[in-house]
């Protein structure tokens, strides 16, 4: 089958925005992910800074065996240290999960995030290799489910939108499956 | 360029492939290929214990110990007895267009490959075969060059025969290339082969100065480095230069002691450029780059002969490298960039992902990136250069806290010589991101993308949009400002990214893109 035979230029579009005919990246319509993927990562970030602070606080203050002193004094500078990097991993989460958004058009789906550095990442399902949803323990409490995407771009570019109720991941997932482009090649 | 043609061996047609359905040894000379490969495995393996046993053995002080001595010669004993043991633990058949082979040791492996999943058959010839005639079969299966099978030791003309019989045993039972390949109308099909490029001594040599891999040697040699360094300053003491005084007492000025280490410093680097030198002469003697119908295969080797082949379809990305030295001499590493495999991390030499043409001149890289890549032409006026503020960027990030911290360490402590240093480190810094920011530049035709970088010599990197993986724009808030953005495509070679290019631009070329994959629906392999 030819390439003109599979999609005939009558029925091909992707979402015509411009006048001009091309559609374009600078004016996709994103759709947030999950909220409770922020509140997870939150509540992730506070139990283990609390759980750190309170063996530190333990170890310090426990009448069993004699800490050396080196170690005595430097306790409000390891304390400090863990809170200060707990607030910063809590405050990054609380700003940065909430920019999260994706896109899915007919031929390519699209992530856009980041909070100093926003990326807008563009994968055509043509060049997909497999589709996974991956589900850690706390995201499985929450219901929600994260859609991985692979190309032959290698492991450190896979495209993975977080966050999804999956029910939705599930549903993107077939898409991509049921897609005509979808292919080895 | 030279158009020779290599004339196939006419002996082979008369040699029968089939072997028949009985289990066949292969010649005893197969011994010897099992212990070097077995011996091989054992020095790569052994390549990250002996820094660690050296060091043991330094501070146990027992180097001379019997326990040492039977060691040795019991590994030395394994190592031979286990070629043997090999040799009689592999069996092979070809029969009814299928090679059969039993073959492992501990794990028994029965490997059966129908003539039809064969890709690419390669004939190796290691030194120690070649006086016997004898050769090394290396059946190349899967589409992402992992080599799943190889029939270790036969005659010559057998494997030509067998190498001869598989091919067109494919050619007759593949479809033919789809219209979008472009076939040169004057090459001849057939089993001829187009020699494209040769590489004389003086090439190798040239490539070895430039490029240095004995990186791996430096560490292993490291539980040495006590023993050469006492040597050295042993020598340099009978010479009348005391390195203690020089270090200990400050009886030299500070810009002393720096040029007798710099002066230090280029013994070293000519004494690795020679070890380099040698090791490119090892791996690319002889070296041919030539074509074979959609074939590019590369062979050289002085010791072990080896052939390296890619199909042109699966390139998917010229890069023509130069680094400063490079530039010094005017010539260009091509490699042409295939798949990445996970595997194999520091052989880059022997990559089959890669197929390298070391240091050609700048002419010869262009036409043979012409050649792989029709139409192309990477040396050209209208790239569109990255934004000055690129420079300001790296100035700010990487520059500007160190610089802070080493000056008020500086003042602070009253020693204007770190002041003095850390400013001309930093000025030389800033050269180099200033060079950087001038090499960087993207340029497009109707069916190119062409990507300009470096810092002293000048990178090049050729490819066609339609073959890429995934598409990523990237911009800080500051680059939102300035309507500035990086855009990113990833190949199934790796990524190529070009920062602070203008926004408008940025997303326009990846809307193009996007569109050219989705639309034309090209197979990137």
């Amino acid at each position: 089958m030819t390439v003109s035979q599979a999609y005939p230029v009558e029925t091909f579009s992707n979402e015509q925005l411009e006048a001009q005919g091309l559609p374009t990246l600078a004016a996709l319509a994103l759709t947030d992910i999950s909220p409770r993927y922020r509140i997870v990562n939150i509540s992730l970030a506070l139990f283990i800074t609390v759980l750190l602070s309170a063996v530190v606080v333990v170890l310090r203050l426990q009448p069993f065996f004699m800490l050396p002193d080196p170690l005595l004094s430097k306790f409000p500078f390891v304390l400090a240290g863990i809170i200060a990097l707990g607030s910063g991993w809590v405050i990054y989460h609380l700003l940065a999960d909430v920019r999260i958004k994706y896109s899915v058009r007919e031929q390519d789906l699209n992530l856009q995030s980041g909070l100093v550095f926003q990326t807008l990442a563009c994968q055509p399902i043509l060049r997909v290799q497999h589709v996974e949803i991956k589900r850690g323990p706390l995201a499985r409490l929450a219901g929600l489910a994260s859609l991985q995407v692979f190309s032959a771009g290698g492991a450190l570019h896979t495209f993975e939108i977080p966050g999804l109720p999956v029910e939705r991941a599930q549903q993107l997932r077939q898409f991509v499956l049921d897609h005509k482009a979808l292919s080895a090649k | 360029m030279d158009n020779e043609n290599i004339a196939t061996n006419d002996a082979a047609s008369s040699v029968s492939v089939e072997t028949g359905s009985q289990w066949q040894r292969l010649s005893v000379i197969a011994i010897l290929y099992f212990t070097f490969s077995n011996i091989k495995n054992l020095a790569q393996g052994l390549i990250y214990v002996v820094p660690a046993l050296a060091v043991t053995a330094n501070v146990t002080d027992n180097i001379h110990s019997n326990g040492t001595y039977i060691g040795i010669a019991v590994l030395v004993l394994s190592t031979t007895m286990s070629g043997v043991v090999s040799f009689f633990m592999y069996t092979f058949r070809v029969h009814n267009a299928h090679i059969e082979i039993h073959h492992g040791v501990f794990s028994r492996r029965f490997t059966n490959l129908p003539f039809w999943r064969i890709q690419n058959v390669k004939i190796e010839h290691p030194f120690y075969y070649r006086p016997f005639g004898y050769a090394l079969v290396v059946l190349d299966t899967a589409g992402s060059a992992s080599e799943e099978a190889n029939i270790v030791a036969v005659p010559n003309d057998y494997a030509q025969a067998l190498k001869k019989q598989v091919l067109a045993f494919n050619a007759q039972n593949t479809a033919p290339q789809p219209e979008e390949s472009e076939v040169d109308a004057n090459v001849p099909h057939g089993s001829d082969e187009v020699v494209l490029n040769r590489r004389s001594i003086t090439d190798l040599i040239i490539h070895g100065i430039t490029n240095n891999r004995v990186w791996i040697l430096l560490g292993a040699a490291a539980p040495f480095y006590d023993d050469v360094f006492s040597r050295i300053s042993g020598w340099l003491a009978s010479k009348g230069l005391q390195l203690n005084q020089l270090v200990g007492e400050q009886t030299i000025a500070w810009w002393q002691f720096g040029l007798y280490a710099l002066v230090i410093v280029m013994m070293l680097m000519a004494a690795i450029a020679l070890v380099s030198v040698g090791g490119a002469l090892f791996t690319f003697y002889g070296y041919t780059l030539s074509r074979q119908d959609d074939r590019y295969i590369r062979r050289s080797g002085l010791l072990n002969k080896q052939e390296v082949s890619m199909r042109a379809s699966r390139i998917q990305m010229i890069t023509a490298k130069q680094d400063w030295l490079d530039k010094v001499l005017k010539r260009v590493n091509l490699y042409f960039e295939q798949n990445v495999s996970t595997q194999q991390h520091g052989q880059e030499l022997m990559s089959p992902n890669k197929l390298i043409v070391p240091s050609v001149t700048e002419a010869e890289a262009l036409a043979l990136a012409q050649e792989v890549m029709p139409n192309s032409s990477y040396q050209r006026h209208d790239y569109l250069s990255i934004s000055k503020r690129f420079i300001l960027h790296w100035g700010i990030v990487g520059l500007a806290v160190p610089f802070a911290l080493f000056v008020t360490v500086g003042i602070i402590t009253a020693h204007l010589d770190i002041v003095v240093m850390s400013m001309s480190v930093c000025l030389l810094l800033l050269v180099v991101i200033g060079l950087r920011w001038w090499r960087w530049g993207i340029a497009t035709d109707q069916k190119h993308i062409y990507v300009r970088r470096g810092r002293v010599g000048v990178d090049y990197l050729c490819f066609e949009p339609y073959k890429i993986q995934a598409l990523v724009i990237k911009q800080s808030i500051f680059m939102k400002r300035r309507k500035l953005a990086s855009i990113k495509f990833v190949l199934a070679s790796g990524s190529v990214t070009v920062p602070f290019l203008p926004e408008d631009y940025v997303f326009s070329l990846a809307d193009k893109v996007v569109h050219n994959v989705e639309s034309t629906q090209r197979s990137w392999m």
